[in-house]
């Protein structure tokens, strides 16, 4: 089932369906997955975490939430948010359209990169946790 | 344990994205909620409802009988004609709300909720010891679909050989469904015009005559609806859901509902003595909508005033049609004018909101069955 679901190459992985990438000037920015919108369907508002808040890894930092349901948006990584996507807040669909790009949730300036990412998925790891969850 | 499936479970397995619904599986969407909430309010959608509980009382004393277990008074209905009401426990709480239709002198139809289907039944089975009356549960040999929207007048016509212009709001006939012997009344779930169409002699084993219909909705271009959009469209309208909104732990006069309890209908009924106790102390809480500027309220977040708990949201969501988050909760009465700041807690921080209209949340002139004809 896991093919339906768009999976990066070059990400790291939640197993709460977050995802996060690391940029080129030490950040870190985070979103949900492809299988997280899936799942949600129709995204209608998001709760943005407050800029300069510390982050924990695996602590909720935000929400995301459709019509019927709402689902955590928990830090893949430990830090401090330093960016919000505000484009969501008039247009929380962006998530549902591109998740990994345009509907992209906040930036993170990690405290324990090295520390956080083994704990995180690749992208092969994390098509396989998908695959074991649609079963 | 395997879901209950309904009269139309073929179609869903097919077409929608099916839930554990109260231990039936039932579509929460076909397309996705919204488009299917705005082809209700704007024209026609259809709802598999073949979960909800229907029954039939027959015999002398069937009038007195029901008269005796619900709080509206029968005594006041024609023939053809409906009648929305609640019965509740001696105590003054709800068991549910249901619709009773006057098909003939001494026979009423009876359409009440799934979750509280068997309950329901068992308590009019109770009560109706010592009254010539026979109640026959019809839940399984009949199917049940809701039509509802500006158009589904339009739409039920091309199924339907009989006019139903004549059939009034509230109203029961029998009619012939997609050339079957079948009954609509017109009635719904979403604050819109529309009928409920009953498949009867369709047993859940049996279902061709209901995806028949339902078949030849869809060709008159109705929009399958899931349950999520039936949820969010009677929020809007302000209905309460039952086990949720109203409960036995609530009274009729709490939920608004106060225009159907009939405390000098004859005969008394069950609950009156403790509902004339309750209207006589006046009520500890009342039911509210809330609206707020951002956020959305869901089932179960508290309502705050001033850092303390005041209240709790029993039904919330994203309004489709408004464009923002609503809700039904109970609030002390001295909370219930309209206009009145409250907070609702969502995540551990709070959301300004404020009391508004709930029933409906819409503007009137704009939506729902009484809107303005294009």
């Amino acid at each position: 089932m896991s093919e339906e679901y768009k999976i990066p190459e070059g990400l790291y992985y939640t197993e709460q369906h977050e995802w996060a990438k690391k940029l080129k000037n030490g950040k870190v920015v985070v979103g949900v997955t492809d299988y997280a919108q899936k799942q949600l369907h129709e995204i209608v508002y998001v709760e943005l975490p407050e800029v300069e808040r510390e982050a924990e890894q695996t602590r909720a930092i935000g929400a995301v939430e459709s019509v019927k349901a709402v689902s955590d948006m928990n830090a893949p990584v430990s830090g401090t948010v330093v960016e919000v996507n505000e484009d969501l807040l008039d247009s929380p669909e962006l998530i549902n359209e591109d998740p990994y790009g345009e509907g992209w949730i906040a930036k993170i300036d990690p405290s324990d990169l090295e520390g956080d990412v083994i704990r995180l998925m690749d992208a092969e790891a994390y098509r396989k946790f998908v695959a074991e969850q649609a079963h | 344990m395997d879901l209950i499936k309904t009269h139309l479970y073929a179609y869903h397995a097919e077409h929608g994205n099916i839930v554990d619904f109260g231990g039936y599986a039932l579509p929460v969407w076909f397309d996705g909620i919204i488009p299917e909430h705005n082809a209700v309010r704007n024209g026609v959608g259809i709802f598999d409802t073949s979960h909800m509980g229907r029954a039939m009382a027959e015999g002398p004393d069937t009038e007195r009988f029901l008269n005796h277990v619900i709080t509206n008074d029968l005594s006041r209905l024609g023939l053809n004609e409906g009648l929305y009401t609640v019965m509740c426990e001696p105590d003054g709480g709800i068991i549910d709300d249901l619709i009773l239709y006057k098909q003939q002198q001494g026979k009423f139809f009876i359409v009440y909720n799934a979750a509280t289907k068997h309950k329901d039944f068992a308590w009019l089975t109770k009560n109706s010891k010592g009254y010539k009356v026979k109640l026959k549960d019809l839940s399984d040999e009949m199917a049940m679909i809701a039509v509802q929207g500006p158009d589904a007048e339009k739409t039920v016509k091309k199924i339907c050989k009989e006019d139903l212009s004549k059939v009034a709001r509230f109203n029961i006939a029998l009619v012939t469904l997609s050339g079957l012997k079948g009954m609509v009344t017109r009635t719904g779930y979403t604050g819109e015009d529309g009928f409920e169409l009953y498949v009867p002699d369709c047993p859940v084993s049996k279902p061709d005559k209901a995806l028949k219909v339902w078949g030849d909705l869809l060709k008159a271009g109705a929009v399958p609806c899931g349950l999520g959009a039936r949820d969010s469209l009677r929020l809007e309208a302000g209905l309460n859901l039952s086990g949720q909104d109203i409960d036995e732990k609530t009274n009729p006069l709490e939920a608004n509902l106060r225009w159907v309890v009939k405390f000098k209908k004859e005969g008394g009924f069950i609950g009156r003595e403790a509902l004339i106790k309750a209207r006589d102390e006046g009520v500890r809480k009342t039911q509210v909508g809330i609206a707020l500027d951002r956020g959305i309220p869901r089932h179960g977040y508290e309502v705050v005033d001033g850092g303390k708990t005041i209240g709790v949201v029993t039904s919330g969501g994203m309004a489709p049609t408004l464009g923002y988050g609503i809700a039904l909760g109970y609030v002390p009465p001295r909370y219930s004018e309209l206009g009145t700041p409250v907070k609702i807690r969502i995540r551990n921080r709070l959301f300004e909101g404020k009391i508004v209209k709930s029933h409906p949340f819409y503007d009137e002139t704009v939506y729902g069955w009484k809107r303005e004809k294009k």
